[in-house]
């Protein structure tokens, strides 16, 4: 698979994923339930909010990466970036997601440990593409 | 394009200037009244919500949070605007000036000329039973008492004795700074006094209310602490308790309880000098510590303290007598403390305030907490028997209970509360529940002069019906007894005879729906009606609160606080109104009540027992 196809089949299975939690988050504001909205919850509810929140912007960015890599002349992104794009992409909103499965007051779990390791992946990912789209002549 | 961009360079380097500057402006605080000031150890409830939300939200809704306020048009009634009250001679009249409330006075009848200065209202205390407010005085952050009270259910303005169980007539029960020298010592968290010269303070608080850092301790070290993820995180997952906190749920009973008893507790100085340091650093107990350091528990009997017990009854003789029953059980509310100190549980080292109540619930909806902080911030997991329950398990099975109660399994007489921590104290214009867990006797009537707990419910029985029982269910030798005490409802005895605390403490018990459930209620009428012209205001506000309980009084309105000839009138028309209106024509009232069959009273014992009623003085010091 090249790696615009990868971009673009991951950002829209992605988009479909974050939209689809965004529903659940609604429907659990719908239900009230205390499990999301109560106030010793706000921990859970910032990291599920956060989760919802990248992973849709970042299933944009890949959406965006793979036109780009498609329809943009001289444009290449390695293999090392683009991996690290799409790894960053899911683990950043996975750590917000299994930090706010279980908190602690007002700090979220362990699982938000993923989160400076996506950030990270997600920095070097985007950074070497507009490195790349400066070569672009 | 380069002047575009000139210009908006201008105009931003404009704005953070203004930005920066504003930052360095402070607004003075207020000069005329005590202010917020945090010390090192302390960081204030606001520091404490971005880890605790949960926590925050459930002291946030309780009344520990409001029992000082600064005065706002948020805390303060609307119909504080435009008051307009005299007592003892003197016109108060209360305006509102924009955001804030200002209360003149005047000799009653004088002119508008005579008015003194506006005082601001600036502080007030309590927020769901009663508010007393504060004045500036003109002397630095001196506060003095604005002298009506607000009854909050009532949504009634009250001149402040009348919300005391007071003797009547003349009698201040705060003198001109006693916020800064007295109610700072409990109703703030952290409050330092701060004599300046005579009459003169510079009081600080570290916040205003009882917030987080009361019961925690001072919150700054374990706030810099546990900026390090590392460290919360390594405690999460230990499940180890933080040493730079105090957390009362993982102290044994004693220490737990005295973190409530700091305040809930009768206490004093352990000497005259030890109240130097206080008034300018504040307490210097912290949650945790098994003494109060420079304070000690007041328990009227026990080996501890015998000089200072000595020294305070030398200064003070009556200090006991309005505290405290003659066997030593506290009688007046917000003491707690001592009132668990004195229960059996409490020797087990376990018991404390925490074994009944709960100061953060698990559920923070709002229902929830608005539920738990108006009922009394009962552990809303346990219903009130199951809170005995945890440590008498026996009880748990039915017939145990009944065997032991002898009482309908699903009535009030089998609920542990009823029996054990029966309406024995007084404060807030109403019988509370006493806490020192005790059981039942005759003896305590007779010898004290305390109802029991059976004849607060049963008010038609005699002390005699009540003694049988006891000695037949237990064992108990019943002492000896008026001839009274075999034939007349000990509840009526109480009433006509008793003391001002004995008339409310029962005149209140008549408003009781299991008391009237367990002693009928149509006997009641006349009783509460005459009380309505009790000597006592607190006594006639439990009286007139109680009649509203009874069919055909629902919402009846009365003025507790009007003059004698005018109470006079309305316990008339009240007892009209229950003769023509409400009474059961059919009669068969029962002999022990000291009614005629018709519903009269019984003249000649109704007055006997008036000629005998208990006058003295009473005075309690809630």
């Amino acid at each position: 698979m090249n790696p615009s196809d990868r971009h673009l089949r991951f950002g829209w299975w992605s988009l479909f994923a974050f939209l689809a939690l965004g529903v659940v988050l609604e429907t659990l504001h719908g239900f009230k339930l205390g499990w999301y909205l109560d106030v010793d919850q706000e921990m859970r509810r910032l990291m599920f909010t956060l989760a919802h929140a990248h992973g849709t912007l970042l299933a944009l960015v890949n959406i965006a990466a793979g036109l780009t890599l498609r329809t943009v002349k001289g444009f290449e992104l390695e293999k090392k970036a683009s991996l690290a794009l799409l790894w960053g992409s899911v683990l950043l909103p996975a750590g917000f997601f299994l930090g706010g499965l279980v908190i602690h007051d007002g700090d979220p779990g362990i699982g938000v440990l993923l989160v400076p390791v996506g950030a990270l992946l997600l920095l070097y990912g985007v950074g070497t593409a507009a490195r790349a789209m400066g070569k672009v002549k | 394009m380069t002047r575009v961009l000139l210009v908006g360079l201008a105009w931003a380097a404009v704005m953070i200037g203004i930005t920066v500057l504003s930052a360095r402006w402070q607004i003075e605080p207020p000069k005329n009244r005590p202010i917020k000031s945090l010390t090192p150890e302390y960081a204030s409830s606001d520091s404490c919500r971005s880890c605790h939300p949960g926590n925050y939200a459930s002291w946030h809704a309780s009344f520990h949070r409001t029992m000082t306020q600064v005065a706002s048009v948020d805390n303060i009634p609307p119909s504080m605007n435009g008051l307009d009250m005299t007592y003892q001679g003197v016109e108060y009249r209360v305006e509102r000036k924009g955001p804030a409330y200002f209360a003149r006075s005047r000799p009653a009848g004088g002119t508008d000329a005579d008015f003194g200065q506006p005082q601001e209202i600036v502080l007030l205390t309590g927020s769901h039973n009663l508010q007393l407010y504060w004045m500036e005085s003109g002397k630095a952050r001196t506060l003095a008492n604005f002298p009506f009270a607000y009854v909050v259910a009532e949504k009634k303005w009250a001149p402040m004795e009348q919300t005391f169980l007071v003797e009547p007539g003349p009698k201040q029960v705060y003198g001109s700074d006693d916020w800064n020298t007295a109610c700072y010592n409990c109703h703030v968290t952290q409050g330092r006094s701060r004599f300046v010269s005579a009459g003169k303070y510079d009081s600080q608080v570290s916040e205003f209310g009882i917030s987080c850092e009361a019961c925690h301790s001072g919150g700054r070290e374990h706030i810099e602490q546990n900026r390090n993820p590392l460290r919360r995180f390594a405690l999460h997952w230990s499940g180890r308790p933080d040493q730079t906190i105090a957390n009362p749920s993982r102290m044994d009973g004693p220490a737990s309880s005295l973190v409530c008893g700091q305040c809930h507790s009768i206490w004093a100085f352990k000497n005259p000098e030890a109240e130097i340091p206080w008034s300018y650093t504040g307490a210097q107990y912290r949650p945790g510590k098994r003494e109060l350091d420079s304070r000690w528990v007041v328990q009227p009997q026990g080996l501890d303290h015998p000089q200072q017990r000595a020294a305070l009854m030398k200064e003070d003789p009556d200090f006991m007598s309005q505290r405290f029953w003659g066997d030593g059980m506290v009688r007046v509310t917000g003491r707690e403390l001592n009132a668990t100190m004195a229960s059996p549980c409490y020797k087990g080292g376990k018991f404390s305030c925490l074994s009944c109540h709960e100061m953060h619930p698990a559920k923070t909806d709002a229902a929830t907490l608005t539920a738990w902080a108006t009922q009394g911030m009962m552990k809303t997991e346990l219903t009130s028997d199951q809170t005995c329950l945890q440590c008498h398990p026996k009880f748990q099975a039915a017939a145990a209970l009944t065997a032991h109660t002898h009482h309908k399994i699903d009535s009030s007489g089998s609920n542990c509360y009823n029996c054990h921590l029966p309406h024995t104290t007084y404060g807030l214009l109403r019988a509370i529940r006493s806490h020192q867990v005790s059981s039942p006797t005759v003896r305590e009537s007779v010898e004290l002069g305390r109802p029991n707990a059976c004849n607060l419910c049963h008010l038609d029985q005699s002390l005699a019906w009540t003694a049988e029982k006891m000695t037949e269910w237990y064992k108990q030798k019943s002492p000896a007894l008026s001839p009274d005490d075999h034939t007349l409802s000990a509840g009526v005895q109480w009433l006509l005879r008793g003391d001002a605390e004995q008339r409310l403490l029962v005149a209140w018990s008549m408003g009781w729906a299991p008391a009237q459930s367990a002693s009928g209620h149509d006997w009641l009428y006349p009783y509460l009606v005459f009380e309505l012209n009790d000597p006592y205001a607190a006594v006639r506000f439990a009286a007139w609160k109680s009649l509203q309980t009874l069919p055909g009084f629902s919402g009846y309105e009365f003025d507790y606080t009007m003059d004698d000839a005018r109470q006079k009138e309305a316990l008339a028309r009240a007892y009209q109104k229950w003769w023509f209106e409400v009474r059961d024509k059919n009669g068969g009232y029962r002999a022990q009540t000291m009614l005629e069959p018709a519903g009269l009273f019984q003249q000649e014992l109704f007055d006997r027992m008036l000629d005998h009623r208990n006058h003295r003085k009473v005075y309690l010091a809630e």
